[in-house]
């Protein structure tokens, strides 16, 4: 659906399904969960789909999935606005990589990039925001490097591996987007040779 | 019920049902409910409320009344977050005689006492307009500590609002009996209301449900 320069944007559909179970089990439910350890099986995965799918349906879950899709066709993992609020103009969004390879690999910020786009320019969104934990550097590195403000800092929110640590939240306006073409320019961003 | 110094929690139910109509279609309760459409809230959207916060198994909505049993408004702890042991807390005034009194104050407080000395909660998050001072002023009060400024994060007529942050933890919360003595309440000395008509009287006449 979107084209990006190592990732493409896609329906966030059986491919990336069938991986759900795996990767809720995996070291990025650690991360995506603000510090939870997982163990759940097929289904209870299953059963969270299906919850997911029906408040969609109804209309409860007003957020847009897409898929995080690699130039060869591997599913990395999940890009979307997981919040849309059309009156306020306001969306959270949410993301998760399966599969800890495609880490720091260039692969989310250029999802990222393509989903901010959407969102302002499809969408006419006039802030984005998302959440974070303290201990998140990838997460933080990213938000900075891409031109998110860090705007509130929830004391000792979370809780991992016996710590407490803090939530962070992260803005963007509108008006502070040059826009994904200048932003690729700008973090010299490039297709790679895979392999 | 819950007894505190100058109101008392109870159900959210009879004269709170009968008021909310009137309290869930005031500015106040947007004040409150910040995520929330502005929108009418006609009678059965009323009711739909009150039956979600009911069967609502990480929240509640409670009543707050004076001693003299005037209900003032509601009190909701809503997003348990069972793992972190945390919260949202939200007040909200539906009898604007009691804004910014000491009765209103009270009511938060005795949310905090619940969430932190009945609940076993570590964290409570609170979130303000920028421009309601009164709430804000409430949350400082109350021990609250201003977090961070969600930049034009709401859409409030015709403008962008910043949303104030705070957060409270269980550390810092010196207990109901210590901080309600700290702040030496007083109570307003405002008349209670006159009781609401009963709906089933006025529908029928009798006050019985018919057959």
């Amino acid at each position: 659906m979107f084209e990006g320069l190592l990732v493409d944007l896609v329906p966030y559909g059986k491919d990336f399904l069938d991986r759900e179970n795996e990767w809720a089990n995996a070291e990025a439910s650690f991360w995506g969960s603000g510090g939870d350890r997982r163990v759940v099986s097929r289904a209870q995965t299953q059963a969270r789909l299906q919850r997911w799918a029906e408040a969609l349906e109804s209309g409860h879950d007003t957020g847009v999935a897409f898929g995080i899709r690699a130039k060869d066709g591997t599913p990395l993992g999940f890009m979307g606005l997981t919040w849309v609020l059309p009156y306020h103009r306001l969306a959270m969004l949410g993301a998760k990589i399966g599969d800890p390879a495609y880490w720091s690999g260039g692969y989310g910020t250029d999802a990222l990039l393509l989903v901010i786009d959407y969102a302002f320019d499809w969408l006419d969104m006039h802030k984005l925001w998302l959440t974070t934990t303290g201990f998140n550097r990838r997460v933080m590195r990213q938000m900075e490097k891409v031109g998110f403000t860090l705007e509130s800092r929830a004391r000792r929110e979370t809780l991992a591996d016996g710590q407490w640590h803090d939530g962070l939240f992260y803005g963007l306006l509108r008006t502070e987007w040059p826009g994904r073409d200048a932003k690729i320019e700008q973090l010299g961003l490039r297709v790679r040779a895979e392999g | 019920m819950i007894e505190g110094k100058l109101v008392d929690l109870v159900p959210f139910e009879d004269d709170f049902a009968t008021y909310f109509e009137q309290w869930m279609n005031e500015e106040s309760w947007f004040r409150a409910r910040v995520w929330e459409r502005r929108e009418p809230h006609p009678e059965d959207a009323v009711k739909k409320f009150i039956e979600k916060m009911e069967k609502n198994e990480h929240g509640a909505l409670i009543g707050f009344q004076t001693k003299d049993g005037d209900p003032i408004g509601g009190v909701i702890w809503d997003h348990e977050w069972t793992r972190v042991r945390k919260v949202d807390a939200i007040l909200f005034v539906g009898d604007m005689r009691y804004e910014g009194t000491d009765e209103a104050l009270d009511g938060l407080l005795m949310l905090l006492r619940y969430v932190f000395e009945t609940r076993g909660v570590h964290r409570v998050d609170a979130a303000a307009l920028a421009f309601d001072e009164v709430r804000i002023e409430f949350y400082h009060r109350a021990g609250f500590s201003h977090e961070g400024t969600l930049r034009q994060h709401v859409r409030w007529d015709g403008d962008y609002v910043d949303l104030e942050l705070f957060g409270l933890l269980e550390d810092e919360w010196p207990g109901y009996e210590q901080i309600t003595a700290q702040l030496d309440l007083q109570p307003s000395g405002i008349e209670p209301k006159p009781k609401p008509e009963k709906k089933d009287e006025k529908k029928n006449g009798s006050g019985q449900q018919p057959g």
